[in-house]
């Protein structure tokens, strides 16, 4: 029994102490501590993060004569790093005073943690999957696990998880379907055997083995146009848990997709595959793919008026990033796609249990409903900066970093029209996180709102933990790049050359240590003048105020919140023609079309022909 | 209304010192001079002056050549200009308006009918002399005065923020007794407005023996204050 087993024997224990004591009043600081062991035991393999050997579990089935084994390696320690990191949050989030609030309001915390930890246990299954076959297993267990963790709240909340499921099983199926061809190819399902077997294989094999997979995993990423289940799904999930899946679960198929599609059937064959009458390759199919995933679902979110659901679209819509960052398949744009995967992880955790610290005051998560909150909660405001900053990737934060690199490696890709579409989409970002703030946390404090504080330091401790790795790792990322060099390494890709600050190549550097000198620096300035130089500061009431001359009082609204960025919408309102929902309805209503028209020729017609039917093509598609 | 009139007392003038040193008041100059140079303007277009300061602002005068730009808040403006006849409702805002401004501030009152009511002198709903109500640093008289006049009293305003001569905002703090009994004359006693115009004299330390009064004592009386607001942890 090695590290790994250690690693994944601790995962299951918690998830098993933590479904078992559900009900104990302790047992959610018992689950957090236990992912924080959990989180040792990681550390305890660091040396895969820093380009250490391949860990095999000891571990070993075999099931109707096929192998199954585990292993971990840069990839997977990366990943497992920001799964158990995100959950740790979340868990220590959830533990305290959280939790007796949830209690009073009917909810089951014990519950949420046990789900919280079975959905990390199954993403270590999954990441440690050394062939196709525990790739699946552990794909399924994680997405089980979700939806346990998705359905929670009831209510609204089942009709998304039910809808997730849908979605994931039709995933599930072509990812079966995939596996089964390349079972058929290679009769084998070892990575090794399909990574030798890839070369052989002929252009129709990779394009339908590439498109299945990619359809599989990416469901589970929101890769377009499958998207429509997850902003909802994860939304309704109670704070912490919508924290934790928002920042890690998604980003699961995206691992799936990395091992399979990127590694073992090999990208490069991509490139080679002509779509016919066009002037794009199969990958810049799916690279335009990744750009509409940024832009849609981000201009989707501008549109949200429920933070939760806000949050929930640009993880969709983040995800496009990642995507198109791997898809470039050079050191410097795929250092950034994993790189974004460590970054948004941070802010989108930052950025969920800011707004649950939120809803935890003031029982609204409706941008229309909040405002002025920065005078009553400054540290949830101060957390939920800095996630909105790093999400929308501006400097000094670590979102900043990743995007940079991609959008770098655009440009040195020659890929002009795609560099536009991710700034699009980035600009779609710096819209709605200003809603976002700008609803709830600046302008005018609503009456009913007066009494409130800031949230226990149960609850601000993981987020200002949160929000400072958020800096710190913006300001120095070469710490973040470490463990993205040897999960480049383990894909195999060349690494990135990069610094503690930054990246150094003959094509345009980046230096945060230097670049956040010059911002404090100049802020320093500001504040030096304006604290040190001004006359005694006084603080004014927020009453006193300019509104055209007007007498304000507390009773009538100035707060600009409902229908904000009016003004854009009148040019780009038109564009929102819903047509994915649209695309899933009419596909909705054929499928209960054909079964109700089925339902009525087998129950009231001919029965017996029908059967006779099915009987027939049954035989023959099993004999012949 | 009070009796006393205001308008030719002479505010916290320092005695004019023979100066030794050259350098004494090096700094002071300094500050001076930058804040004559840079100056925000919000034009609290109330008449017919308004018209005249378009031309002002855009190329053919271009007052920006001067430093002076306009702003569309109280907060961050240093000259509040007052452009034609204040009707009784128009003054309310406008004092509330003048409250906000950050000191130091400078109001100056272009047209006729800020300096005596001009065309409206009959009107029973026009306040006549602003400057009862508000302190004013200059007036631009004329109907209206053409922009060429207006530029003449901005710089004019320049020449006495240079020398420290604009100090009627100090005006405000130190007789607002007298002030706000004219407001108070004009509204009825009910009269308040948000901002905290003794308090704001002990944070720029020019509270003095008419800052408080009898009407200060009514306003007081009726005072609501508004609900205090503080950042807190």
């Amino acid at each position: 029994m090695n590290q790994l087993d250690t690693l994944l024997l601790i995962s299951l224990i918690t998830a098993l102490i933590s479904g078992l004591g559900r009900r104990h009043q302790l047992i959610g600081w018992a689950t957090a501590i236990l992912l924080t062991v959990q989180f040792l035991a990681l550390l305890s393999i660091s040396s895969l993060g820093y380009g250490g050997t391949v860990i095999e579990s000891a571990v070993n089935l075999t099931i109707l004569g096929q192998p199954l084994s585990w292993r971990f390696d840069g990839l997977s320690w990366f990943f497992a790093l920001i799964t158990i990191g995100a959950a740790m949050a979340s868990s220590f989030f959830a533990a305290g005073i959280w939790a007796k609030k949830y209690k009073k309001h009917g909810g089951n915390p014990g519950l949420l943690q046990f789900a919280m930890s079975l959905n990390v246990f199954t993403m270590l299954v999954l990441l440690a999957s050394g062939d196709l076959l525990s790739l699946f297993i552990g794909w399924e267990l994680v997405s089980w696990a979700s939806l346990l963790l998705m359905v929670l709240a009831g209510g609204i909340a089942t009709q998304w998880g039910l809808r997730y499921i849908v979605y994931a099983t039709a995933g599930a199926m072509s990812i079966l379907a995939g596996i089964g061809i390349i079972y058929h190819l290679t009769g084998s399902f070892a990575y090794a055997d399909l990574a030798a077997a890839a070369s052989t294989f002929s252009t129709t094999h990779v394009v339908v083995l590439s498109l299945l997979f990619i359809a599989g995993f990416g469901v589970k990423m929101g890769l377009l146009p499958f998207h429509l289940w997850q902003a909802g799904a994860y939304a309704e999930t109670p704070g912490p848990g919508s924290a934790f899946l928002g920042a890690i679960s998604s980003r699961m198929g995206l691992y799936a997709m990395l091992i399979v599609v990127f590694q073992l059937i090999g990208l490069g064959k991509m490139i080679a595959v002509e779509i016919p009458f066009t002037f794009l390759s199969l990958r810049d199919l799916l690279m335009w793919v990744a750009a509409f995933t940024i832009i849609f679902p981000t201009y989707t979110a501008l549109r949200q008026n429920d933070a939760r659901y806000l949050l929930a679209w640009h993880g969709i819509g983040q995800g496009g990033y990642m995507m198109m960052g791997l898809l470039l398949l050079d050191p410097v744009g795929s250092a950034g796609g994993l790189l974004h995967v460590f970054n948004y992880a941070t802010n989108q955790a930052a950025l969920f249990l800011a707004i649950t610290a939120v809803v935890y005051r003031t029982h609204t998560a409706d941008l229309n409903r909040l405002g002025g909150l920065v005078n009553r909660m400054p540290l949830t405001f101060l957390v939920l900066l800095v996630g909105i900053i790093g999400l929308a990737g501006i400097p000094p934060m670590n979102g900043f970093v990743s995007k940079w690199l991609i959008y770098r490696s655009l440009i040195i890709e020659g890929m002009p029209l795609l560099f536009v579409a991710t700034v699009i989409g980035t600009l779609g970002t710096i819209l709605s996180v200003y809603k976002l703030i700008h609803n709830t946390f600046l302008g005018q404090l609503r009456l009913e709102h007066e009494h409130i504080r800031e949230v226990p330091w149960s609850m601000l401790a993981p987020m200002l933990v949160v929000a400072t790795i958020i800096f710190i790792t913006g300001f120095m990322p070469g710490l973040v790049l470490d463990w993205v060099a040897s999960a480049q390494a383990a894909l195999g890709f060349t690494p990135l050359a990069y610094t503690l600050g930054g990246v150094e190549t003959a094509r345009g550097s980046l230096d945060m240590i230097w670049l956040c000198g010059v911002l404090f620096g100049g802020f320093g300035v500001g504040a030096l003048l304006f604290y040190g130089g001004g006359n005694k500061a006084k603080r004014v009431h927020q009453l006193d105020n300019y509104a055209g001359g007007h007498f304000l009082t507390a009773d009538t609204r100035y707060h600009y919140s409902n229908n904000f960025y009016a003004g854009l919408m009148h040019h780009i309102g038109g564009w929102y023609r819903g047509t994915f929902k649209w695309l899933e309805s009419s596909l909705i209503s054929i499928v209960s079309l054909l079964s109700g028209l089925t339902q009525i020729l087998f129950h009231s017609y001919h029965p017996a022909l029908f059967l006779l039917i099915t009987a027939t093509l049954s035989l023959y598609f099993f004999i012949g | 209304m009070s009796n006393t009139d205001l308008s030719n007392i002479e505010v916290n003038q320092k005695p004019v010192a023979k100066r030794s040193n050259p350098f004494a008041n090096v700094f002071n100059e300094l500050v001076s001079f930058c804040r004559s140079r840079s100056m925000f303007m919000l034009h609290y277009c109330t008449g017919c002056g308004a018209i005249e300061l378009p031309p002002a602002m855009t190329s053919r005068f271009d007052m920006e050549r001067l430093g002076i730009q306009p702003m569309v808040t109280p907060r961050q403006a240093d000259i509040l200009l007052i452009t034609g006849y204040v009707s009784i409702k128009t003054l309310k805002r406008v004092i509330l308006t003048y409250e906000q401004m950050g000191a130091p501030k400078y109001v100056i009152g272009i047209c006729s009918c800020t300096v005596n009511g001009g065309m409206y002198w009959q009107s029973y709903a026009t306040a006549k002399k602003l400057d009862e109500y508000i302190p004013v640093d200059l007036y631009i008289a004329g109907c209206m005065p053409r922009p060429e006049a207006v530029i003449e009293g901005l710089q004019q305003l320049m020449a006495k923020i240079k020398t420290d001569e604009a100090n009627s905002w100090k005006k405000y703090y130190e007789h607002y007794d007298y002030y706000l009994g004219n407001q108070q004359h004009l509204f009825g006693n009910n009269w308040q407005t948000p901002t905290d115009i003794i308090g704001e004299a002990k944070t720029y330390q020019l509270e003095g023996p008419n800052t408080l009064g009898e009407h200060t004592k009514i306003l007081e009386s009726v005072q609501r204050p508004l609900e205090p607001l503080e950042m807190k942890l």
